[in-house]
C-alpha cells in the first residue's frame, strides 16, 4: 500500500530561472525506508519540505502530493502536524525549550492534549529512546547525538506515520551518527514507520534502505532498491559525481565493472573481494618516508599538559606531536579525547600549564601580539560560520586584507586570485549564511588563506560535506600542500584521512598513541579503519581505499608486488 | 535530602511567602528567634554542613555589625549606658540592634532555603500558569541564552585566531566586541528561522494549546498547604489582635505570655519548623527502610 | 562577594564613628552640668518645655508612650525656669543645659548632619518627631514668636523667654502660622 504518492511535481522558487523540481513522480509504500541522495542543489531538501506541508517554501508549485490518497494541502492542520514528522540538520536549532521533558511534551502541548495523556506518552517515549537518565536535564547540557535523538523523540511522541529527515547525522560524530541511524531503522522495522532520509554519508544507510532515490538537477535519476541503484548508476553516467559517495563495497564493485549482484555491506564486500581477488600488493611501500620525525618541524609539541580549570581533569596529558613542513597531518580519534583542544593549544587560544610548543622552530610565547596570525598560522574552526562577520563574502575577505595592510588595488587583486583558486568567484556577493556548508567552508578557507599562512589548522573540515565537496576540499588541500603549506587537521573522517593525509595520528585519552603514514597506520588498526580496508583486510591488509582494493583484484601487474 | 522540595511548587511557594512575611513584619523577639532557629535548622537539612559552617563567619559578623550599628545612630531609650558626643547609647537601642540582626540573619537563612527549593523551573511553572504564553517564552529564552553565549565565544575565538582584532587597548577590544555582536544578530535571525520551522512542524500555532508540567498536586500537597495556611492564619489573627506586640522604645516592653500570644508563638513555631519536621521524618523513614532491607 | 559586603559595611561603620568623634562620657559625667548661680548682675533667660497638644491627640500617640512618665497629665515637661545667659548662648545651648540639669532625655541631630546647618531636636523626654501622628514634632518659641531658623543659630539676649512646644499638626495647633503656610 502506498502512503505517499507524488505525481508530476514541479516547483520553482520565486524569481528563479529554472525549476528546482521537475516532473518528480514517486510512489512511496507504507513502511518503506527510502534514502534520498544527490549532489548539493539537486532539490532533495526542497522535495522534503514540500511533503511536510508546514514547511513548504513559497513558490510556483504544480502536480500533486497525496498522503493516504488525500492531497496534503487538504489535510487538516492538526492531522498533518501529527502524521508527518520532520527532523532537520542542525541538532541545536530545532530545540525549542530549555528542559528535556518540556521539549518532549512541546508537540503534544501544541495539539492541546490533556496533561495526563501527555505524561503517559512522554514517559513512554523517554523509556523507548532511553532518555530517562537525562529526562530532567537542561537541553543545553546534552551532547550533539543526544540532542538529535531528543529531536527525533519529540517528533515521535506525536505518533507520526511518516518521518522525513534532512541530513540528520551531518553534524554528528560517526558513533552518534551510527546510533541515530540504528534508532531510525528500529523505528522502521518495529513500527512500520515510513522513513524518508536525505543523507550523504551512505556507508551506513545504503545497506538498510528499502529504496534509494537518486536525484539530479531536480529530476529523479534513479529510484530503486540499493543494489539496483549501485549497479545502474555507472551505466547511466560513468563519471557521475555521486559514484564517489557510494559505500566502499559498491565503489569496489563499480571499479571492477562487475556483473554480479552488487555488494552493499562490508561483509558482502569481503565476499565479493575474495571472489575477485588476484594478488596481494603491499601499499605501505608506497608510503615513502618523505615525511618522518627527522624532517624539519613546522609544529612541535613536547609533553604538553592542559586543563581548562584548576579543579578539572587534564584534557591533554603529555602530548608529543611533530608536524613536518609541507605535509598534511591528520589527527584522528573519538569525541572528547582532546583533539580540538590540541589545535587550540597550537593556535595559542589556550595556554598549556606544562610543556613546550614551537611553531617554525620558535617558541609560541615569543610570538608577540598578532604576529603568530600574520603570514604564519591560520586556524579554521569547526563551524565556518564563526569566521564571518560581514554581510558579504567579499566584505569578509576585504577585512582580512585590511588587517594585512594592503592597498586597495592590491586587495582587489588578492581577492580575485584567491577566489579563482578556490572556485568561489560566484559567491563573493552573497551573504555567508546563505551558502551551503561546502561553500561556507571554502569561503572561510579563503579568508584564512589571505593571511598568507605557512601553517593551516583545520578542525573537522569534512563535517556536513557531501562527497563532491569533500573531493573538492581535498583538491584544494593538495594544492596548498604543493605551495608548501603545512596542513594539520583534526577529523573523525577516516575515509578522508586515508586519501588525503601524508601521516595520520590516533589521539586517545589526552595524548597521541600512534602515528604513521596512512597505509601502515590503518593496516595496524583493526577496528579504527576505513570500510575499504575492512573489506580488503583479510587478503590485503595495506589496501585502505576502494581504488587500492580494486588494484588487488585487477592484478594486471601495474605494481611491483 | 530534599523531601520538602518534592512538594508541589504552589505549596512550597505559599509556605515561604507566609514565613517570610511573618519574619519580616512581626516585631516580636519570640517570633524572630523562632524564625531564625527554624531557618537555620531547615538550611542545615538542605545544604552541606561544611557550606553552612563556612557561611557562619559571614552571618556572625553581619549579626555583630548590625547589632553595633544601631545604638550608634539611635539614642532613644530610658536606660543610657554611656554618652557619646552628647548623645546617649542606650540599652534599648542595643537590644533593638540585636533584634534587627536576628531578623536580618533569619530572613537571609530563609532566602537561602528558598533558593535551594524554589528552582527556576518551579517558579516558571507557577507563573506560567497565570500567563501560559509567558512560560513558553521564558523557557525558550532560557534555552537560547546559553546557546548564544557559546556561539559568541566561538566567534570571538575564531576572530582572535585570525588576529583580526588586537587586544592591546580597551577601545580595540570594545570595537571587536561590537563587531562580533552584530554578526551574532544575523546568526540569531538565521537560527530563529530553523527554530520556527521546527516549531511549526510540531503544530505550534494550533488552537487550544495545553501546558504540561512534571508537577502533580497530590493529597500530601494539599495537607501541607492547608496546614501551612491554617497556621499562618492563626499567627496573623494573633498579630492582628495585638497580642504579640512588643515595644523597644523608650522602654523595653514585656513579652506577653497570655493564652492568645502563646497560641500565636506555638503556631509560628510549628509553621517555621514544618519543613524541618518533614525532612527529619523522611530521613527516619529512610533509615527505617534501610534497616529493614 | 559576601566578604566584600562585610568589609564595605565595616568600613562605613568605622568612617561614621570617626566622623562622629569618640567623646565618650559616663552617665554621671554627662548629667553633671555646672549651672551658674543667678546673681542680680547676671543676664538671664527663661525656658519651658510643653507637650499640651499631645493630650488633645492622645489616640494618635505611640502606644508605648501612653503613660504619665512620658506625657505628664498637665502637659508640662519643664515648667518655666530661669537660667543664666552666658555670652553667645543660643536656644540650643540653654535647652541642652536645662535638660541635662533636670535629667530629661533629649536626642538631637548635630548641625553637620542636616541641610539646615543647625542642630535639629528630634526628641525630648522620649517624645519624638512623628510620635503623635505624621505631622508631629518639636518647635521652639522665643518671646511668643516662632523663629524661622534653627535653634543653634538663634542668639539670645537678656530676658528672652524660650518655650519648646510639641506640635501634632505642623505648628498650626500651637499658633505658628508660617509653617502651615509654607507647606500648605
Amino acid at each position: 500500500m502506498e502512503i505517499l504518492h507524488i505525481e508530476n511535481l514541479n516547483f520553482r522558487y520565486p524569481k528563479a530561472e529554472k525549476d528546482t523540481l521537475h516532473n518528480v513522480s514517486l510512489n512511496i509504500g507504507q513502511g518503506d525506508f527510502t534514502v534520498i541522495c544527490g549532489a548539493t542543489g539537486c532539490g532533495k531538501t526542497t522535495l522534503l519540505k514540500l511533503i511536510k506541508n508546514e514547511l513548504s517554501p513559497a513558490g510556483e508549485k504544480s502536480g500533486e502530493i497525496l498522503y493516504n490518497g488525500k492531497n496534503i494541502d487538504s489535510l487538516r492542520l492538526r492531522e498533518s502536524a501529527c502524521a508527518i514528522g520532520f527532523v532537520g540538520q542542525n541538532p541545536d536549532n530545532q530545540i525549542v525549550t530549555d528542559k528535556v521533558w518540556h521539549e518532549l511534551s512541546f508537540g503534544l502541548e501544541n495539539l492541546g492534549v490533556p496533561q495526563n495523556v501527555i505524561r503517559r506518552r512522554v514517559g513512554e517515549m523517554a523509556s523507548y529512546f532511553g532518555i530517562q537518565d537525562w529526562f530532567r536535564k537542561k537541553t543545553d547540557e546534552l551532547s550533539g547525538g543526544q540532542k538529535q535523538l531528543l529531536n527525533l523523540a519529540s517528533v515521535m511522541v506525536m505518533q507520526p506515520k511518516v518521518l522525513i529527515l534532512d541530513e540528520p547525522t551531518s553534524q554528528l560524530d560517526p558513533i552518534a551518527a551510527a546510533d541515530f541511524i540504528a534508532t531510525l531503522k528500529k523505528l522502521n522495522t518495529e513500527f512500520g514507520i515510513t522513513v524518508l532520509l536525505v543523507e550523504h554519508r551512505l556507508e551506513d544507510v545504503f545497506p538498510i534502505a528499502d529504496k534509494v532515490l537518486l536525484m539530479e538537477n531536480g529530476c529523479v535519476l534513479l529510484y530503486d532498491s540499493p543494489r539496483v541503484v549501485g549497479k545502474n548508476l555507472k551505466k547511466i553516467n560513468p563519471e557521475h559525481p555521486m559514484l564517489k559517495g557510494l559505500p566502499s563495497a559498491v565503489r569496489l564493485y563499480n571499479l571492477l565493472s562487475s556483473d554480479e549482484v552488487c555488494p552493499l555491506t562490508v561483509k558482502e564486500g569481503q565476499e565479493f573481494f575474495r571472489r575477485n581477488f588476484k594478488r596481494n600488493i603491499d601499499f605501505s611501500d608506497g608510503d615513502k618516508s618523505e615525511f618522518s620525525d627527522k624532517s624539519d618541524a613546522a609544529i612541535e609539541l613536547k609533553n604538553v599538559w592542559f586543563r581548562y580549570e584548576r579543579d578539572l581533569p587534564d584534557v591533554l596529558r603529555g602530548v608529543n606531536l611533530k608536524a613536518v613542513r609541507g605535509e598534511i597531518f591528520c589527527i584522528l580519534g573519538g569525541n572528547g579525547t582532546g583533539k580540538t583542544t590540541t589545535l587550540n593549544v597550537i593556535s595559542g587560544l589556550n595556554k598549556p600549564y606544562r610543556g613546550k610548543i614551537k611553531i617554525d622552530g620558535k617558541k609560541i610565547k615569543d610570538y608577540k601580539g598578532n604576529s603568530l596570525y600574520r603570514k604564519k598560522l591560520a586556524y579554521l574552526p569547526q563551524n565556518p560560520q564563526t569566521v564571518f562577520l560581514k554581510d558579504t563574502v567579499s566584505g569578509d575577505l576585504e577585512e582580512m586584507l585590511k588587517a594585512m595592510e594592503y592597498k586597495k588595488e592590491e586587495r582587489e587583486e588578492k581577492i580575485r586570485d584567491i577566489s579563482e583558486k578556490l572556485g568561489i568567484t560566484d559567491l563573493l556577493t552573497k551573504h555567508p549564511y546563505d551558502l551551503s556548508g561546502g561553500e561556507q567552508q571554502k569561503c572561510a578557507l579563503a579568508k584564512m588563506l589571505l593571511s598568507e599562512p605557512t601553517i593551516l589548522l583545520l578542525d573537522e573540515p569534512t563535517k556536513g560535506l557531501d562527497a563532491f565537496s569533500k573531493s573538492s576540499l581535498l583538491a584544494v588541500l593538495k594544492k596548498l600542500k604543493s605551495d608548501g603549506i603545512t596542513v594539520v587537521m583534526v577529523t573523525h573522517d577516516v575515509e578522508f584521512a586515508a586519501v588525503g593525509a601524508d601521516r595520520c595520528a590516533l589521539f586517545f585519552d589526552g595524548e597521541i598513541i600512534s602515528s604513521d603514514a596512512p597505509n601502515s597506520f590503518f593496516a595496524e588498526n583493526n577496528f579504527y579503519t576505513t570500510a575499504a580496508n575492512r573489506i580488503a583486510r583479510p587478503l590485503c591488509p595495506t589496501a585502505i581505499t576502494s581504488e587500492e582494493a580494486a588494484l588487488c583484484c585487477r592484478g594486471n601487474g601495474e605494481d611491483n608486488g | 535530602m530534599k523531601a520538602f522540595g518534592g512538594y508541589h511548587p504552589a505549596v512550597t511557594f505559599t509556605y515561604f511567602i507566609s514565613v517570610l512575611l511573618t519574619a519580616m513584619f512581626v516585631w516580636n523577639p519570640v517570633i524572630q528567634l523562632t524564625a531564625l532557629l527554624g531557618g537555620i535548622m531547615f538550611s542545615l537539612m538542605l545544604v552541606r554542613k561544611k557550606a553552612i559552617l563556612s557561611d557562619m563567619g559571614f552571618y556572625i559578623s553581619l549579626f555583630l555589625l548590625v547589632a553595633v550599628t544601631n545604638p550608634l545612630f539611635s539614642h532613644n531609650g530610658v536606660t543610657p549606658l554611656f554618652f557619646m558626643n552628647g548623645n546617649p547609647v542606650t540599652l534599648e537601642a542595643v537590644i533593638y540592634g540585636i533584634f534587627i540582626s536576628v531578623m536580618v540573619v533569619g530572613v537571609l537563612f530563609w532566602c537561602k532555603c528558598y533558593n535551594e527549593i524554589m528552582t527556576e523551573d518551579k517558579f516558571l511553572y507557577l507563573f506560567g500558569r497565570i500567563i501560559p504564553k509567558m512560560s513558553l517564552v521564558l523557557s525558550m529564552a532560557l534555552r537560547f541564552v546559553p546557546m548564544f553565549k557559546r556561539q559568541m565565544k566561538n566567534v570571538s575565538r575564531a576572530q582572535k585566531a585570525m588576529g583580526l582584532y588586537s587586544q592591546k587597548s580597551y577601545v580595540d577590544r570594545l570595537r571587536g566586541g561590537i563587531r562580533v555582536f552584530t554578526a551574532m544578530i544575523s546568526w540569531s535571525l538565521e537560527n530563529s528561522m530553523e527554530l520556527s520551522s521546527s516549531m511549526r512542524a510540531r503544530g505550534y500555532g494550533l488552537h487550544g494549546r495545553t501546558n504540561f508540567s512534571l508537577f502533580k498536586f497530590g493529597a500530601r500537597d494539599a495537607a501541607v498547604l492547608l496546614s501551612g495556611l491554617l497556621l499562618f492564619v492563626v499567627v496573623m489573627i494573633g498579630v492582628g489582635s495585638g497580642s504579640v506586640d512588643f515595644t523597644f522604645y523608650p522602654e523595653l516592653g514585656k513579652i506577653s505570655l497570655s493564652l492568645k500570644s502563646l497560641i500565636t508563638y506555638i503556631s509560628f513555631f510549628i509553621l517555621s519548623f514544618l519543613p524541618f519536621f518533614i525532612e527529619v521524618k523522611e530521613n527516619l523513614k529512610w533509615k527505617y527502610y534501610i534497616s529493614k532491607i | 562577594m559576601k566578604k566584600d559586603i562585610l568589609a564595605l559595611l565595616s568600613l562605613a561603620l568605622i568612617i561614621a564613628v570617626l566622623i562622629h568623634g569618640t567623646n565618650i562620657q559616663s552617665v554621671d559625667e554627662y548629667y553633671l552640668t555646672h549651672i551658674d548661680d543667678i546673681t542680680p548682675q547676671s543676664e538671664t533667660v527663661f525656658i519651658s518645655i510643653h507637650c499640651d497638644t499631645v493630650l488633645q491627640n492622645y489616640d494618635e500617640l505611640d502606644k508605648a508612650l501612653q503613660s504619665d512618665k512620658y506625657v505628664p497629665q498637665n502637659g508640662v515637661i519643664l515648667p518655666e525656669t530661669e537660667y543664666v545667659l552666658r555670652p553667645g548662648d543660643t536656644v540650643f545651648d540653654i535647652l541642652d543645659r536645662a535638660v541635662r540639669y533636670n535629667k530629661i532625655q533629649m536626642e538631637y541631630q548635630g548641625a553637620d548632619k542636616n541641610s539646615y546647618g543647625s542642630v535639629y531636636v528630634q526628641g525630648i523626654n522620649y517624645l519624638y518627631e512623628f510620635s503623635c501622628g505624621p505631622l508631629s514634632g518639636w518647635m521652639y518659641q522665643v518671646n511668643g514668636e516662632f523663629p524661622n531658623y534653627g535653634c543653634s543659630k538663634y542668639k539670645l539676649k537678656d530676658g528672652d523667654r524660650i518655650a519648646w512646644v510639641y506640635t501634632c499638626d505642623l505648628g498650626k495647633d500651637v499658633g505658628c502660622i508660617w509653617m502651615g503656610d509654607e507647606t500648605g
